[in-house]
């Protein structure tokens, strides 16, 4: 139960300081940090792929709300929770090790939490980009806005991820 | 029956999949700009309380450059109300007081001053909120500028908030000239620089040069003739030769937007009333 409580408030916050600060960073013209997915990216392993799109789709719609994009980023994270587990299994072939741990540097060791990391942020950013292109395309932009945007979303997760591991892994 | 729920129990996630993709396109594609619901815009309450808390915040930052510009354009106003009433004085003394109609382009034109409380550039479609809402005057589709020029058109209002369609975004098209002629042509975001846009379908005839201003044309009921729009800084022909495509520098700084000004339009109603019955006879 305290776990959920926990998960309710992680989403609060990321959605607060995406809305507030992430969606005003605007690096070099290209690259946007999208690091509320860590919330998805931190669900336990345990939680059914379903929930993880549920709660996925609700988050996205959340975002779209704010940003006035009905539907896009609520698409894009959908396709982010139904690719994590797959994407976990490509890179752990004995995959059970896993089954029960919350996703974290701490609990998957850091090799394997950048190629977690980094693979779903580049899959959400590609979706999200794509589907913003729709209206509007122009391939090279494109791929360098999914490619800066997957760098800094990366980065920012990862530090969002050592500041929750910090000795205190109880506390998110 | 037992193994078709078997069957769907098993690929109950791809079910889920498809349910949340069609949802999310249906919120996608389904909807015209102009009529989106107000529930997945920024103008809903939580939305507001969050943006209100936001621009608190932020508010503040860029003010000094946001008052060097009024006072700049205060000054230019004023040096134009004093030529123009010097003008007015000479006319009257040689054609009698009675005769000169007080008749002006703005004269059906009012303005509703707001705070813009969120606005973004990074994305292709960009949208400006306002702490103005229907309770204050404001309507869908009336005209949003700043003391440098255009910004944007109202797109979805509630009670205290309403959303702008900001000149950077693609679905935004304005009819717009070159200052002083009067051939006009169309401008849009291409969704590469915030600080430009392209003025598209000017007929290649038109006589222009960098650094030229670019101005409203008047011609929707939604700016008034001659506000401005921005410079333009360079050109190329069009696909088809025959007409040029201009590249704007855009005068308003849309990173630093501090308050705005929604323009409301007295015979907005009649002149669209009009255009409507001359268009199905």
């Amino acid at each position: 139960m305290n776990n959920w409580l926990r998960y309710i408030l992680l989403f609060v916050v990321v959605v607060f300081l995406q809305v507030t600060v992430g969606n005003s960073i605007h690096l070099f013209g290209v690259a946007i940090p999208f690091f509320y997915i860590y919330f998805l990216l931190r669900l336990p392993l345990s939680l059914s792929t379903n929930w993880v799109m549920t709660l996925g789709f609700l988050l996205g719609l959340t975002i779209d709300t704010f940003c006035n994009t009905p539907g896009m980023h609520a698409l894009s994270c959908v396709v982010l929770a139904a690719l994590r587990k797959t994407v976990l299994n490509l890179y752990t072939p004995r995959g059970e090790d896993y089954i029960e741990s919350i996703p974290s540097i701490r609990s998957f060791g850091m090799s394997l939490y950048v190629r977690y990391a980094l693979t779903l942020s580049f899959c959400f950013c590609s979706a999200l980009f794509l589907i913003e292109s729709l209206s509007l395309l122009n391939v090279g932009r494109l791929l360098l806005r999914i490619f800066a945007s997957t760098a800094l979303t990366f980065l920012m997760i990862l530090g969002m991820d050592s500041l929750t591991k910090s000795g205190r892994e109880k506390r998110l | 029956m037992r193994n078709l729920i078997n069957f769907l129990w098993k690929h109950s996630s791809w079910i889920v999949f498809a349910v949340y993709a069609v949802i999310s396109c249906v919120l996608l594609f389904g909807r015209n700009p102009y009529q989106r619901s107000l529930y997945f815009s920024s103008a809903n309450r939580a939305s507001v309380v969050v943006y209100d808390l936001q621009s608190e915040v932020t508010s503040y930052i860029g003010l000094r450059k946001a008052n060097r510009d009024l006072l700049l354009r205060n000054g230019e106003l004023e040096l134009e109300v004093l030529n123009l009433r010097e003008q007015l004085n000479k006319y009257r003394t040689t054609a009698g007081s009675d005769t000169l109609p007080f008749d002006s382009v703005l004269h059906d034109y009012d303005f509703i001053v707001a705070r813009v409380i969120n606005n973004s550039l990074a994305q292709i479609n960009n949208y400006i909120t306002i702490n103005k809402g229907r309770a204050d005057g404001v309507e869908p589709e009336m005209g949003v500028v700043n003391q440098n020029g255009v910004v944007g058109i109202i797109n979805a209002v509630s009670e205290h908030r309403a959303v702008a369609i900001s000149v950077l975004n693609p679905k935004l098209r304005l009819s717009c000239k070159v200052k002083g002629s009067d051939y006009f042509g169309s401008l849009v975001w291409d969704a590469v620089n915030p600080r430009y846009a392209i003025l598209e379908e000017m007929p290649r005839h038109v006589e222009f040069a960098p650094g030229d201003t670019i101005v409203t044309s008047g011609y929707s009921s939604v700016f008034p003739e001659g506000l401005m729009i921005g410079v333009v800084s360079d050109y190329k022909k069009q696909r088809d030769d025959n007409f040029y495509a201009l590249r704007v520098a855009l005068s308003p700084d849309f990173g630093n937007l501090g308050y705005v000004r929604v323009i409301s339009n007295r015979m907005k109603e009649e002149q669209n009333r009009l255009e409507k019955e001359a268009r199905y006879e």
